[in-house]
């Protein structure tokens, strides 16, 4: 395999070689996680997992749009496992912030898909404000010892390590006093309690961390760095994200066409005009953020940067208040009913709620506003009153 | 219709800004709206010389043979710079409204001095309630013999009053169909309306017995592909109208010092600034995506005309009416020019049809879509 990938490839012979490979070892489908456990190991060992990565750490070097071949012949037969060099965010935050040892210990199974995995980021008194983060890391011989309360973090229960942002100097400026960590989640230190959501769903949870330890090897990037190693892993996260929020989950099928359209001539109302007005505005928001999309990916390929690609998440929290308004509309007293038996205000309801998941989550609105008016209209920041001073003097709610 | 390759639409879109820059500046714009005729007949020259006029039309009637593509292009640099002319009038509603009826003897007569400018043409659609169907038409159309005769009334007629050529359209014994009408006839008479919007000329016109002269065959269908086509255009002006808006209040916001920053530093004007940028970029798909639909004959041309027509509209009003308040004292006055984009995007709404006409027309596509 290693002389194979020293000859120059081309998109044809790459082409070849996958679906050689993919005709020998894919088995159709997966039955059981047996069965997924094993297909993962062999993309890996075959270096399909990452093929534009380094050679070093089981890729190939290969271009882009070379990876995007791969894709293409795993998409084509149902398979699975490819282009993590594009989505697997915690292998792509440790490949390029991590040390050696961390790596070699972690780069593979996180590949095969062995290593569970969270965030630990947002904390009660940082959120917006993610910099202002007061969990504590502190070095005791060769491992750092933290104490503090993260949020909205995903998969805890399940999760073998947690990427950390901890603060390990507090006589420096906010951004500058962080580091970053992969924190063993296993340890008696760690506790984690199921969130609530306005939706009645607990997809998040609270961690609670108390003296728990994390080996110094663990430590992406240099100490008081770690703001940085968080910027990298947060543009890998947004890459990932930025396609889109959840339906209705209520499962009722509701028609052929335009979903609207579908809800409105069930429930008898298509004619009315002051609703067709509104259906028009949402189904025309969401076609204009399509269209938006896809003005801003031909941008990209011309080389030319595009204003677009920042206003995709903004323009997706407008879509799901306002679909979520509309089927409100179209149900009326209808909505104030919920449960299994009545699906469409399940639905209504729900998209209402769980719109702040997008308007909220992943930055709210009003920040985005600011990176949109600061990154892209070039209109100046908001003087910061914390930005230069050492964090043990900021001010906290 | 033809299209040109990318790189002739880019230096066609690039030789009309550059002519609009120089000639159709905010003080031309002012004194030219200020005059009886409403456009500078040098620039309207300069514009047919260079191949803006005759845009669409045919090259075998002395045209650029161009399509929706280069006309949305265009339209956005005169959006963008208020520009005052019959171009919209005569180079896209009439030039498009005879090249659909496909009228030969009319099209080899008329489109080529409507192509090199020296005829300002327009088309008479609708009644004095200023509706965009069929049932709106309050011009009827009588057989005289082999001619016609027309009678009734006809409003809201774009640069009515300097137009050398009408085409009506009139309800005549075999429907809807257009008729060639000599405004300096007898039995027509022109009256000028005042504007809201200073830029644009419209007209009333009542026809009392008139001669006309009928093109092409009965039927609505060309009207409504002419007038989708002159909504293609008219999408495009709104969203360069809109970019050039926020444009140039953004630019302010960053200059403009109050409690000792930038108000653009201000969250109140950045957050306004960022969904304006929304409005704006999101018009600009719309219209150019209507563009290429149309050029292409797309299944979903219709719905995708739609959707610009009422996106652009609003968007259009919505970028002026925010960047008034956003500029404050300033875009009060009459010299400030926030106030003469603010009444283009007023007609621009109201022309071939208002936002909630077209939602309508949306609607009903994505029903017929789907059953």
């Amino acid at each position: 395999m290693a002389d194979d990938a020293a000859l120059p490839v081309t998109d044809e012979s790459l082409r070849q070689e996958v679906r050689a490979w993919l005709a020998a070892n894919w088995p159709g489908e997966l039955h059981s996680e047996a069965d997924r456990q094993g297909w993962m190991a062999k993309v890996v060992e075959a270096r399909w997992a990452v093929p534009r990565w380094p050679t070093e750490w089981l890729g190939r070097d290969l271009s882009d749009a070379q990876g995007r071949i791969v894709e293409r012949e795993f998409a084509a037969v149902g398979a699975p496992g490819t282009g993590q060099d594009r989505t697997n965010l915690w292998a792509n935050t440790l490949l390029a912030r991590g040390t050696h040892a961390l790596k070699e210990k972690l780069i593979a199974p996180l590949l095969r898909g062995e290593v569970g995995m969270c965030l630990l980021y947002s904390e009660p008194g940082a959120g917006s404000d993610l910099a202002g983060i007061r969990t504590r890391a502190d070095r005791k011989g060769d491992h750092f010892v933290v104490n503090g309360q993260k949020v909205w973090t995903s998969y805890a229960a399940s999760a073998d390590y947690g990427m950390l942002i901890a603060r390990t100097d507090w006589d420096v400026p906010k951004h500058r006093g962080i580091s970053f960590f992969f924190l063993p989640m296993k340890q008696p230190g760690v506790e984690v309690r199921p969130l609530r959501q306005i939706t009645g769903e607990s997809q998040f949870n609270e961690v609670f961390i108390t003296d728990a330890i994390c080996p110094a090897e663990n430590l992406l990037g240099e100490l008081g760095e770690g703001w940085g190693v968080l910027q990298t892993a947060l543009a890998y996260e947004r890459s990932v994200m930025g396609e889109g929020a959840r339906g209705p989950r209520s499962g009722v099928p509701e028609g052929e066409g335009e979903p609207l359209v579908a809800l409105a001539r069930e429930a008898g109302v298509l004619s009315d005009p002051l609703i067709r007005q509104e259906i028009a505005k949402v189904v025309g928001l969401k076609r204009l953020n399509a269209l938006n999309t896809a003005r801003a990916k031909a941008d990209l390929k011309q080389g030319t940067s595009s204003a677009l690609m920042s206003l995709g998440k903004l323009a997706m929290s407008r879509i799901l208040h306002e679909e979520a308004r509309v089927r409100t509309l179209i149900l009326g007293a209808g909505s104030l009913l919920e449960g299994p038996d009545f699906p469409r205000a399940e639905d209504a309801n729900f998209l209402t709620l769980n719109a702040y998941f997008t308007s909220i989550g992943g930055g709210t609105d009003q920040i985005q506003r600011n990176i949109i008016g600061e990154r892209v209209l070039g209109l100046p920041k908001e003087p910061e009153v914390d930005r230069d001073i050492p964090f043990r003097e900021v001010r906290t709610s | 219709m033809g299209t040109l390759t990318a790189q002739e639409r880019l230096a066609f879109q690039d030789s009309v800004r550059r002519l609009l820059a120089d000639r159709s500046a905010e003080a031309d714009v002012r004194r030219t709206m200020e005059t009886p005729s409403g456009y500078a007949a040098e620039l309207w020259a300069a514009l047919a010389d260079i191949g803006a006029v005759g845009l669409i039309v045919d090259p075998e009637h002395g045209g650029a043979g161009a399509g929706p593509l280069e006309l949305e292009a265009v339209m956005e640099e005169v959006g963008a710079t208020l520009l005052c002319s019959p171009l919209l009038s005569s180079g896209v509603l009439a030039a498009g409204l005879l090249q659909t009826l496909g009228d030969a003897e009319a099209n080899a007569r008329l489109l080529p001095r409507i192509a090199d400018g020296s005829l300002i043409a327009t088309a008479a659609l609708t009644g004095p309630k200023g509706g965009w169907r069929p049932k709106d038409v309050a011009v009827r159309a009588s057989a005289d013999g082999a001619a016609w005769r027309l009678d009734g009334e006809a409003s809201f007629v774009t640069h009515g009053q300097i137009a050398g050529l009408l085409l009506v359209v009139a309800e005549g014994p075999d429907g809807i169909g257009v008729f060639e009408v000599d405004p300096a006839s007898a039995g027509v008479s022109i009256t000028p309306l005042p504007t809201f919007d200073h830029t644009l000329r419209l007209a009333r016109i009542e026809f009392q017995g008139a001669a006309g002269r009928r093109i092409g065959a009965p039927g609505w269908a060309p009207v409504e592909a002419a007038l989708d086509l002159a909504r293609v255009a008219l999408a495009g002006e709104q969203a360069g109208g809109a970019r050039r808006v926020l444009e140039f209040t953004v630019g302010y916001a960053k200059t403009r010092i109050q409690f000792g920053r930038a108000i653009g530093s201000y969250q109140a004007i950045k957050h306004m600034a960022a969904d304006l940028l929304l409005e704006s970029e999101s018009a600009t798909s719309a219209a150019r995506h209507a563009a290429v639909q149309l050029a292409a004959g797309a299944p979903d041309a219709k719905a995708a005309i739609e959707l610009a027509a009422f996106a652009c509209a609003d968007a259009f009003v919505k970028v002026c009416a925010d960047a008034i308040q956003m500029h404050g004292g300033i875009a009060f006055t009459w010299n400030h020019p926030a106030h003469l984009y603010l009444r283009r995007a007023r007609a621009d709404a109201q022309l071939f049809g208002a936002p909630d006409f077209h939602r309508e027309r949306f609607v009903a596509e994505l029903e017929a879509a789907h059953g």
